[in-house]
């Protein structure tokens, strides 16, 4: 097995919203096991790329390939069944269900079996969820919402794990636990892709980084290249 | 060595086994009660299974639709149709009388399929009811229009349902296995999937959920079960008239889910039973009834805007139902 064979290929990809275009040739590849954090200022075209590599909105040129098949444009619940799985920045929860239901809805299309077997492995990674098992998510906090969202992609099995922001709006303690799962899902071998502002959590994480600005690519490296240098990479973010 | 701790079993007032109870003792009411009370009984099954079937729709999938009424008068003409014409026993008039129910449905489905949601769903559906009712009464040489359509003797397996009683144990029969029917179908995989598209449709179908496979079977689903009621109706009256089918009827079946509790199950039989028995027994205050009646339900609605099953999940968390909205 090619293990240096991406899993993960954008390749050009250009959005637009009207004529404003947001994307304009957009050039990254993850490697399998690999976790990769986008970062960039707001409006540099993060989230629209993370939103075109899981179909909520179509490029209008360039190739995205998942294992060599091309996904570009096909619809979010298509890219969802080829294990493309993203935890939005809204999380995108159903308050009035129960964690479990929650849990359970990302592995609906899935058997029963094989449901319950990913519901066991998600409460490994979240005791607390275990706990609150039957508590409707409106009741939860921030934090353990963001768990679900997280518990949810999981149940789906991705072969790539997309994260918008999964430290938004999160205490530093909420953010340090979310940290420590991410690192888990990591060490078990998933792939991911994050945007990620936190610095501190992202190089905690990811092992390369890219930075976006006005919808290129402008920079990236290995995090362990720029472990003692944040300042470089922020200057790059913003300057 | 592993040992589990074995589980206490819980008595039977905390665990939902004890709703068996409610037909056991339902069943004793043929006992007591005189024909007047057991044909008010027998409508109180027809509406029950009204308000579960029409639940599922608004309260479950969260659609505004209103072709209940189209569903329960197809159920009706349908099972009298078949016995009239075709010579069907009641039993397979029943069946009839669901297939054709779903089938309205799956046609339902389609307005909401189109995207078709909220008032214009609304308005799309009442003027179905509204077409079948102009059908019933225009289709003379087989449903006899105004007159209405008499059904032949019911019989089933043989027995005579021509006594309340033996009406009684039959829609009894039907109405405990498609309410323990629906209440299956809202506990599995299928009934969480209905409460995802309720919450948000879009992300439902962001994770692979085919949501339009599953807005197709709850108004199959509803229409089936409302055709069924439709078919107990039409037992129950032994003739069938259109405007038994009309816009007020709407009212009231809306009434019945919203004073039960929306999305709830058990709202749905509280609602069936309370709305088709409170009216019976204004009938001892000539020309105050809808003016109860009416003022009960504002009230309801105002106090208890969930509905009445809040006001038991209050008491007791065996009311709690996981897909009821508190």
């Amino acid at each position: 097995m090619d293990t240096h064979k991406p899993i993960l290929k954008v390749d050009g990809i250009r959005v637009s919203y009207g004529k404003k275009e947001i994307l304009q040739g957009v050039d990254f590849e993850v490697a399998p096991g690999e976790t990769l954090c986008l970062l960039g200022a707001n409006g540099s075209g993060k989230s629209t790329a993370m939103n075109a590599i899981s179909g909520f909105v179509g490029c209008t040129h360039g190739k995205i390939e998942l294992d060599g098949e091309e996904i570009q444009n096909l619809p979010a619940h298509k890219t969802f069944r080829l294990g493309m799985v993203q935890v939005s920045q809204a999380r995108d929860l159903f308050p009035q269900l129960t964690v479990e239901d929650n849990l359970k809805l990302g592995a609906q299309v899935r058997s029963k079996s094989t449901m319950l077997e990913e519901l066991e492995r998600v409460y490994d990674y979240f005791p607390r969820l275990r706990e609150r098992r039957l508590q409707r998510v409106m009741t939860l906090s921030g934090g353990e919402q963001q768990m679900v969202a997280i518990g949810r992609a999981v149940m789906a099995r991705p072969r790539v794990l997309l994260l918008d922001e999964p430290s938004g709006g999160l205490s530093p303690q909420f953010v340090n636990e979310i940290g420590t799962i991410i690192s888990a899902l990591k060490e078990d071998g998933a792939t991911m892709m994050m945007i990620e502002q936190n610095l501190g959590l992202a190089f905690k994480v990811a092992d390369r980084f890219i930075i976006l600005r006005d919808g290129v690519v402008v920079d990236g490296g290995t995090v362990a290249d720029y472990a003692d240098d944040h300042e470089q990479v922020v200057k790059s973010i913003y300057l | 060595m592993n040992q589990e701790t074995p589980q206490k079993k819980r008595p039977l007032s905390q665990n939902g086994r004890i709703f068996y109870l409610v037909p056991l003792a339902a069943a004793l009411i043929p006992f007591f009660a005189n024909d007047y009370l057991q044909f008010i009984v027998n409508m109180i099954m027809v509406y029950v299974l009204v308000t579960v079937g029409f639940n599922l729709v608004i309260g479950n999938l969260g659609q505004l639709a209103f072709a209940n009424t189209a569903f329960f008068g197809i159920g009706a003409y349908m099972t009298a149709i078949l016995m009239t014409y075709a010579g069907f026993t009641y039993e397979l008039a029943l069946v009839g009388a669901a297939i054709s129910g779903g089938l309205a449905g799956l046609l339902a489905s389609v307005t909401a399929l189109r995207g078709i949601r909220l008032y214009y769903l609304a308005i799309i559906t009442l003027a179905f009811g509204e077409l079948m009712r102009w059908v019933y009464i225009h289709a003379e040489p087989v449903t006899m229009g105004t007159d209405g359509l008499p059904l032949p003797d019911v019989t089933v397996f043989g027995m005579s349902m021509h006594s309340e009683t033996a009406k009684f144990y039959v829609f009894l029969l039907i109405t405990v296995l498609v309410v323990k029917g629906t209440s299956n179908l809202l506990k599995s995989r299928v009934g969480r999937a209905i409460l995802a598209i309720r919450d948000n449709e879009l992300t439902t179908a962001s994770l692979g959920i085919s949501t339009a496979n599953y807005i197709i079977l709850t108004f199959v689903w509803s229409g089936s079960v409302v055709g069924i009621a439709g078919a107990m109706f039409a037992a129950s009256t032994e003739r069938v008239f259109p405007e038994s089918f009309g816009l007020t009827e709407v009212i009231v079946h809306f009434a019945m889910v919203m004073v039960g509790g929306a999305g709830s199950l058990i709202g749905s039989v509280i609602g069936g039973v309370v709305l088709t028995a409170l009216p019976e027994y204004f009938r001892q205050f000539p020309g105050m009834e809808e003016l109860f009646f009416g003022a009960i339900i504002i009230a309801v609605l105002l106090f208890l805007p969930k509905g009445l099953v809040s006001l038991l999940a209050k008491v007791s968390p065996l009311f709690r139902e996981r897909y009821f909205r508190e």
